[in-house]
This record gives C-alpha cells, sequence and structure tokens, in this order.
C-alpha cells in the first residue's frame, strides 16, 4: 500500500520536474557554450590548478540539437580532457539543448564530479533523463547518484551554470577543506 | 591584412579582461556571416567581462549622439560597428574628437578590411589607442570537430556493446534507455528526431 503511494508521489515529483523543463529557456547553444566557458575559465583562474576551458569544453550541433561536452562521456579514471580541481576532484559533463526560437531548451545533462582518490564516495552525479523512466521512484528524471550507480535521490532541475555553482562552491569547498 | 593575428572572440575578450577597464582593439569583420559573428563577438564579451555589451552603429550615429552613448554608461564595452564602411570625412572628423570618445569601460571597433586601412591611415589619433591590438575575427575552437565527433561516436560504440545503428533502431523501438549517453548518442548521429 505505501509502496504504491511511494510510486504516486514519485510520478507526481516528475510531473513538476516536466513543468519546470518546460519553463526553464536558456539562450541560442552558442550563447550557452560561452556562458559556460566563461565560467569555467573564472574559476580556473581563481585556484591553483590551470585548465583550459577554452580547449576542453565542446560543442555540437545537428539537426536542431546541440551537445556541449567536457572530459571523456565515460569516466575511466583521470585525464587531460577532465576538467581539474585544487581538491583533486575532476569533473567532466554532458549537455543536450533542443534548439527553439531565439533560445534554447534542456533536454538531458549529466555532470561527474569524482572526489580524490580513498575518499568515500567515489564520486556525485547530477542527471537529468530527456524523458520520465517507467519506474519514477527508482529512476526519477531528475536525479543524483551518490557514489552509487543504482541509487538515485531525486534532485530538482536546475539551470546548467547553477549546477557548476554546487560543484565549485559545495563539493569542491568540501573536498578541499577536508584535506 | 594577413599581418594581424587571427584570433577567437574568447581569445580577444580574454584581453580586453586581463587590461582591466581600460582597452581598445580593432577587429575585422569575416567576409561571410558579419552579423551573427557580431552577435557572437558581443556574447563572448558579456559572458568573459561580466558587463553588458552594446553595439553603436557609427555610420548612423552624430558626433552628439555617439559621445552621449559612449558615456552614457561609460563602464559597459562597447562595439563600434563601421558597417558596410565609413567614408574618409567620416573618419576624420571621429579622429579629431578622440579625447570625446575617451571612456571606463572597454571600446572594440568592429571594421571591414577597407575601415581598417582608413583607421591607419587617415585616424592617428585612434590608432594610437589601438595600438598594435588589430585581429582578424578566428574560428571559434570550441566547435567539435568531425574527427572528434567520430571519437565520440566509437567511445559510445565500444562502451555500450553495440552499434550507432542499433542505437538508432533501439531508440525507434523505444527500446534505448533515457541516460544522457544515449541522448548524445543520438544527437552525435544526428538523429535527435528520435527523442
Amino acid at each position: 500500500m505505501r509502496l504504491e503511494r511511494a510510486r504516486e508521489l514519485a510520478a507526481a515529483l516528475d510531473l513538476k520536474t516536466d513543468r519546470e523543463l518546460t519553463a526553464l529557456r536558456l539562450g541560442p547553444p552558442n550563447q550557452v557554450l560561452t556562458q559556460i566557458r566563461a565560467y569555467l575559465q573564472r574559476r580556473s583562474d581563481e585556484k591553483a590548478t590551470r585548465n583550459n576551458p577554452y580547449e576542453l569544453l565542446r560543442i555540437r550541433k545537428e539537426n536542431g540539437f546541440a551537445v556541449l561536452l567536457l572530459g571523456p562521456t565515460i569516466d575511466r579514471g583521470s585525464s587531460s580532457q577532465h576538467f581539474h580541481l585544487d581538491s583533486g576532484a575532476r569533473l567532466s559533463l554532458g549537455l543536450t539543448l533542443r534548439e527553439v526560437e531565439r533560445g534554447s531548451q534542456v533536454v538531458s545533462y549529466r555532470y561527474h564530479f569524482v572526489f580524490p582518490d580513498g575518499q568515500s564516495p567515489q564520486y556525485l552525479r547530477f542527471d537529468l533523463l530527456d524523458a520520465p523512466h517507467a519506474d519514477s521512484l527508482a529512476e526519477p528524471r531528475c536525479h543524483l547518484h551518490p557514489g552509487i550507480d543504482d541509487v538515485r535521490i531525486p534532485f530538482s532541475v536546475h539551470n546548467p551554470i547553477e549546477i557548476l555553482d554546487r560543484i565549485f562552491f559545495v563539493l569542491e569547498r568540501a573536498t578541499h577543506e577536508s584535506k | 591584412m594577413s599581418e594581424f593575428s587571427t584570433e577567437p572572440f574568447f581569445e580577444i575578450a580574454r584581453r580586453l579582461e586581463i587590461r582591466g577597464e581600460t582597452g581598445w582593439v580593432a577587429v575585422l569583420t569575416p567576409a561571410t556571416d558579419s552579423s551573427a559573428s557580431l552577435d557572437q563577438l558581443q556574447t563572448e564579451l558579456q559572458s568573459v567581462l561580466q558587463k553588458p555589451a552594446r553595439v553603436i552603429q557609427l555610420e548612423t550615429s552624430t558626433f552628439e549622439e555617439l559621445r552621449e552613448a559612449l558615456h552614457q554608461p561609460d563602464g559597459d564595452a562597447v562595439i563600434l560597428s563601421g558597417g558596410t564602411g565609413l567614408t574618409l570625412e567620416k573618419w576624420r572628423s571621429l579622429d579629431i574628437m578622440r579625447s570625446a570618445l575617451e571612456r571606463k569601460g572597454p571600446v572594440i571597433l568592429w571594421l571591414s578590411p577597407g575601415d581598417v586601412a582608413h583607421l591607419i591611415e587617415h585616424a592617428p589619433n585612434i590608432r594610437s589607442f589601438i595600438g598594435g591590438s588589430i585581429f582578424l575575427a578566428g574560428p571559434d575552437r570550441g566547435i567539435m570537430t568531425e574527427t572528434e565527433r567520430q571519437e565520440r561516436l566509437k567511445e559510445l560504440s565500444q562502451h555500450f556493446g553495440f552499434s550507432g545503428a542499433e542505437a538508432v533502431r533501439k531508440a525507434q523501438a523505444r527500446e534505448l534507455p533515457h541516460e544522457p549517453e544515449f541522448v548524445e548518442w543520438l544527437v552525435l548521429l544526428g538523429r535527435g528526431d528520435l527523442l
């Protein structure tokens, strides 16, 4: 009985996510690229660990859609394609946009933050799916992996830059201070 | 114009950022898609400098209009666009009013190759503001190349153990998970229509 109620609430949360996504309108994909790149450059300028977002962040536009990619799609360990942070953590991301009149809408994203070696959890990953999963309870459309692939904790829809705020000003700060 | 270095807008904006508040540069308009490039330059300036960037048309602005526009406000970034080209008379009058053009925020002259030649030959005062900072608008290196796209597709295929064609078939049969990696895969294959 309670399981059914939990599923109803999860489905309602996915509907709310859908409404929030519909309301979230960004600039054209190239403008989003420019904004994220400038954001990452500022964070890099503030840190001791040097990164070159201009070389790391890539955009590809195909038939009305755009993907922005930084780092490998599948994290298999530290690489020169990652954005590296002072704590020893690393970041990769993928953001898919749908072009609409004079702007774009968020289709999906993944922000994969890997903590330095030896830390638990090993990683946090913010995911947005392009559509609701059949089982909204097990897999909310917008979720956070707390270092376990099969565990997905509901998370609210964020502007792509706001997720970076959480990563740099919360995760990285806490990681750096705990060292 | 080959004596000028080619720089993407991001690098031009970074140079202005590093110089601090004040700075003058000139950028040659590309031969094609000049309007879209101007929009991109404006966006890049706003993102990197974290301040508004305005475009002012030199050709249609009177002396008084230009002076007022440059100083109200005077701390944002201003792109002075030469449009399709300015007359020699216009260049000479702009040069005479150089001191009235001085402002706190950066100024970017967006000029055709012909106007850059006029600037160099007929506007020595403005040229002294700019010095050697004359750039050709270069391509944005953030755009993924075809080789990079193929590498991404190969990486996805190897990791998930099936081909791009199979990914498309699964998407058509609604068997492809909604995870972001699969979304990216379809878009990189040019099949965003299946989302």
